[in-house]
C-alpha cells in the first residue's frame, strides 16, 4: 500500500525502517506514511550502495519532503556522477527545488558541485534573478552569486552594474551594497586594487553620497562610506562637509540622519579640542535622534573620556 | 491608561510561564506535527531546544518523569556513532545492514555532537557512555587545512559548509570534553588538539567593512554568524573584548569596537514584516504599514533630485518603549535575533549597550503567543520550537527573572554549565582505560 511497496520495479528491495532504539525517542515527528516509506527505501538503497536512475527518483522524493537531510544530497551527487546522468536536467530540477525551499543550505552546495562539473554558468544569471524576485536579500543566493563571480571570473561582466540596478530598485538593500563591496574589493588578494585605488575610491564616495541624498536615514551607504574611509586609507574628516549637510551642531533641530550625527561625532573627536563638541553630538543622539541606543552613545562618550550626561 | 502613547499605571508585561511550560511539555511528550518532517535530519537540535527550554523554565524535572528522562538519555546514546561523535537522528544508522562499504553514508555530525553533549549535560547524565577519546580524535579530522570546520566526514573528506556554525559547535564539543585546559588525557601528548590558531584566523578574516561578522570573507554580516563566531572564540578562551590590540592574531574579532557598533545597530523599531523595508512589496502591503515605516518607504522611493526634508524625526529610532533586534542592516526585527545579537553583546562584556527593557516588551507583548505559549518569529505568528526557545533565552539575557539565568556563549542555563567542572574533575582522575570507548 505505497508508492514503492506497490511498484514491481522496487520488488527486489527490502525496505529498512529506522530503529528509534527505545520507547522514549526525542523530537519524534508524526511522519506521513509516505515519508516513512520513502525513507525506509532510501535507507535500503544507501545500505546497498545502489547507484541507478531509480535512486535518483527516490532521492528526489525524499529531498522534496526533507531537504535538510545531509547525506542524501551527497548520495545523489555520487549517483549522478556514477551513472553519467545529464547534469543540465539536474539543474532544471534544482531550479524548481530552490524556489520551493528558499532557506535550505544543502541545495546550494549541490548546485556548486554540478556547476563546477559542467564548467559553465550559462543560464545562472537568469536563475539568480528569479530567486531575487522572490527575495532580494536571500542570504544563500547572494553567497551563491559571490561564488559564481569568483568561480567563473565574472568580475568585469556587468557585475558592478548589477549592484547598481538592485540598489536603484531598493536603496536599502544592504545585501546589494555588500555585494558591491565584494565586486570592487574581492580581488585585492590577487593584486587587483579596489577601494585603495584613488579613482575607484572617488567614484564610490560619489556613489554612496548620491544614495544618502535619496534616503538620509538609510544606514547602508553610511556604513559603506565608513568602510571606504577605514579600508581605503581616507581620513573620515575629508567627509566633514558632506556630513554636515545632514547633521550639524550649529543646527541641532535640523539633523536629517542619526548616522551622519554619529560620523560627525567621530570626525569632531579627532580634531584638536573637538572632544567636547563630539560629546555634544553624542548627547543629541542619546536624547533626541537615536534614544534606543542611549546607553551606547553614553558608552562612546566614556571612550572619549567624557562624563555621562546627568539622567 | 494611555498618555501620549505611553502606558502608565499598567503592570509590566509578564511571561505566560504556565503556557510556555505547557507548550514545551506537549512538544517533548507527544509527536511533533508532520510540518517538522523537513527537520527530521535536525532532530538532535530540536531535542536540545526542548530539554533546554524546560530547564530554563525550571520544569524539566516536573514535566518529565525519571523514566522518561532516562529514555531521552538512552535515545541520545542511541545516536552516538561507533567511531565517536553523534548523529542528528537514527535515520542514517543501517543497523544490521551496516558494513564498511556503506559506512560513509552514516557519518557523525559536528552540530549534532554539540547538541547531544549539551542535552546530556542538561539531563544530568554522567557521560560514562560518551566515547570521549574517539569523539575528540574525530573532531580534529573534521577541521579543514584552512582552519574551518565542516559538519561531517565522508570518505575522509570534510563535507558541509565553511561557516562558523560548525566552528562554534566544534569549540563547544572541545570545551565540554576538556574545558579550558590545555591538556587532557583525551589529547594525548598535547599535539592532538584542534588547530585553534587557524580557527581564530578563519573568524578574524570574516569581519566586514561595516564591522559585522559574516560566514565567509566578503559575505554580508549576519547576527547569527556573529554570535557563532564570538561564541566559538569565547569557548576557546580567545575572545578579545578589548583587552588585546587588534593586531594580536591569537584573539578575535579583529576590531572589537566596530563589532559593538554593528551589534547595537541591530536594535530596531521596525517590527512588522508587512512593513519591512523591502520596497518590492510596497504596492501590495501598504495597508499594513504604520506611519513610521511609510515615512521610511517614501524617503526610499524618491529620487535624488527630490530629496525630502524629513522635518519630522519619525524616521529615527525614537520608540524606546518597545524595540526588537534584527539580523542584518535594514531588516525587520525577529524574535531569534534578540538572542543572537543580545548574546553577542553579553559575550563582549557589554550587556547594557542595548535597551533590554524595550526587548523584553517586544518579546512579551509582540511575539509571545498569548494562548499557546511559546514565541513566534514575528508579531502574531504561531510559535515554533526555534523561536520559542531563543525567545526564552533572549528574555533571560534581557533581565527577566522568570527564566533561569542563561549562559551567553553556551546557550544553556548557568546551572547547567556549572555542572561541567564536576565532570572535568572526575575525568582528571580517571584512567583512560576506563573510557567507555574501550
Amino acid at each position: 500500500m505505497g508508492k514503492y511497496s506497490d511498484d514491481p520495479a522496487w520488488a527486489d528491495v527490502t525496505p529498512l525502517p529506522t530503529d528509534e532504539g527505545g520507547p522514549n525517542p526525542l523530537a519524534a515527528i508524526a511522519y506521513s506514511e509516505e515519508y516513512e516509506e520513502t525513507m525506509s527505501y532510501l535507507r535500503a538503497a544507501m545500505a546497498a550502495n545502489e547507484f541507478s536512475p531509480r535512486v535518483l527518483d527516490l532521492t528526489e522524493d525524499l529531498i522534496d519532503m526533507n531537504p535538510a537531510h545531509y547525506t542524501v544530497w551527497l548520495y545523489r551527487a555520487h549517483c549522478l556522477f556514477a551513472i553519467n546522468s545529464d547534469l543540465k536536467e539536474e539543474l532544471d530540477w534544482l531550479n524548481e527545488t530552490a524556489l520551493q525551499h528558499q532557506k535550505n543550505y544543502q541545495i546550494w552546495h549541490h548546485r556548486m558541485l554540478i556547476l563546477d562539473k559542467l564548467d559553465s554558468c550559462e543560464g545562472e544569471g537568469e536563475f539568480v534573478e528569479r530567486m531575487f524576485e522572490k527575495d532580494a536579500k536571500n542570504y544563500h543566493v547572494w553567497s551563491y552569486r559571490q561564488w559564481l563571480v569568483k568561480r567563473f571570473a565574472l568580475w568585469e561582466n556587468g557585475e558592478l552594474e548589477f549592484t547598481e540596478k538592485l540598489i536603484e530598485k531598493d536603496v536599502r538593500n544592504n545585501s546589494a551594497w555588500n555585494h558591491r563591496w565584494y565586486v570592487i574589493n574581492g580581488r585585492e588578494g590577487e593584486g587587483v586594487r579596489g577601494i585603495t585605488d584613488p579613482r575607484i575610491r572617488e567614484r564610490e564616495v560619489d556613489f554612496a553620497e548620491v544614495a544618502v541624498a535619496k534616503a538620509p536615514q538609510n544606514q547602508s551607504p553610511w556604513s559603506y562610506l565608513r568602510g571606504i574611509a577605514r579600508k581605503g586609507g581616507m581620513p573620515l574628516s575629508s567627509l566633514k562637509d558632506f556630513v554636515s549637510q545632514y547633521a550639524s551642531l550649529e543646527q541641532p533641530d535640523e539633523v536629517r540622519s542619526s548616522h551622519a550625527l554619529d560620523m560627525m561625532a567621530e570626525i569632531l573627536a579627532e580634531e584638536d579640542n573637538g572632544k567636547q563638541q563630539a560629546g555634544a553630538a553624542l548627547d543629541m543622539l542619546a536624547q533626541k535622534y537615536d534614544p534606543i541606543r542611549k546607553n551606547y552613545w553614553e558608552y562612546r562618550k566614556g571612550m572619549l573620556g567624557l562624563p555621562s550626561a546627568a539622567a | 491608561m494611555t498618555v501620549e502613547g505611553r502606558n502608565y499605571g499598567l503592570p509590566d508585561p509578564r511571561l505566560e510561564k504556565a503556557r510556555h511550560v505547557k507548550y514545551w511539555t506537549r512538544c517533548i511528550k507527544t509527536f511533533l506535527p508532520h510540518q517538522y518532517t523537513g527537520n527530521d535530519s535536525n532532530r538532535m537540535y530540536l531535542a536540545f531546544l526542548m530539554v533546554s527550554a524546560l530547564d530554563l523554565l525550571d520544569a524539566l524535572y516536573t514535566a518529565c518523569s525519571e523514566d522518561e528522562r532516562r529514555g531521552f538519555i538512552d535515545w541520545i546514546y542511541h545516536c552516538q556513532h561507533p567511531d565517536g561523535g553523534f548523529r542528528m537522528w537514527p535515520g542514517t544508522d543501517f543497523g544490521e545492514r551496516a558494513d564498511a562499504s556503506n559506512a560513509k553514508w552514516d557519518p557523525a555530525n559536528v552540530p549534532a555532537t554539540y547538541f547531544a553533549l549539551s542535552s546530556l549535560l542538561i539531563l544530568g547524565d554522567d557521560f560514562k557512555r560518551v566515547r570521549r577519546k574517539q569523539t575528540f580524535q574525530w573532531l580534529r579530522r573534521v577541521q579543514r587545512p584552512d582552519g574551518s570546520f565542516g559538519e561531517i566526514l565522508m570518505d575522509g573528506r570534510v563535507e558541509g559548509g565553511r561557516d562558523p556554525r560548525a566552528g562554534y559547535c566544534a569549540a563547544g564539543v572541545r570545551y565540554i570534553l576538556h574545558g579550558a585546559k590545555k591538556h587532557a588525557p583525551e589529547m594525548g601528548d598535547g599535539n592532538e588538539d584542534i588547530n585553534v590558531d587557524d580557527l581564530v584566523r578563519c573568524i578574524r578574516i570574516c569581519q566586514m567593512f561595516d564591522g559585522g561578522i559574516a560566514d565567509e570573507p566578503f559575505h554580508e554580516p549576519h547576527a547569527g554568524y556573529t554570535f557563532c563566531s564570538l561564541g566559538c572564540l569565547s569557548l576557546m578562551d580567545r575572545l578579545n573584548t578589548g583587552k588585546y590590540p587588534s593586531t594580536d592574531e591569537r584573539y578575535g574579532p579583529s576590531d572589537v569596537q566596530e563589532v559593538i557598533r554593528w551589534l547595537v545597530h541591530r536594535q530596531t523599531n521596525i517590527l512588522d514584516p508587512g512593513g519591512a523595508l523591502d520596497s518590492e512589496f510596497l504596492g501590495t502591503k501598504t495597508a499594513k504599514l504604520d506611519p513610521l515605516e511609510v515615512d521610511k518607504l517614501l524617503t526610499q522611493t524618491s529620487d535624488a533630485q527630490a530629496v525630502p526634508e524629513p522635518s519630522s524625526s519619525s524616521a529615527f529610532a525614537i520608540n524606546t518603549e518597545c524595540a526588537g533586534m534584527n539580523g542584518r542592516t535594514n531588516k525587520v526585527a525577529d524574535t531569534c535575533y534578540a538572542w543572537w545579537s543580545g548574546a553577542s553583546l553579553h559575550m563582549l562584556g557589554q550587556p547594557n549597550l542595548y535597551d533590554q527593557t524595550a526587548v523584553r516588551k517586544y518579546l512579551l507583548e509582540k511575539t509571545q503567543h498569548p494562548v499557546l505559549g511559546g514565541f513566534g518569529k514575528f508579531p502574531g505568528d504561531l510559535p515554533d520550537l526555534y523561536h520559542s526557545y531563543l525567545g526564552l533565552a533572549a528574555l533571560s539575557l534581557a533581565g527577566s527573572d522568570e527564566v533561569k539565568e542563561v549562559d551567553a556563549s553556551m546557550c544553556v542555563s548557568k546551572d547547567v554549565r556549572a555542572r561541567l567542572s564536576g565532570l572535568w574533575e572526575a575525568w582528571d582522575v580517571e584512567n583512560l582505560a576506563d573510557d567507555a570507548s574501550t
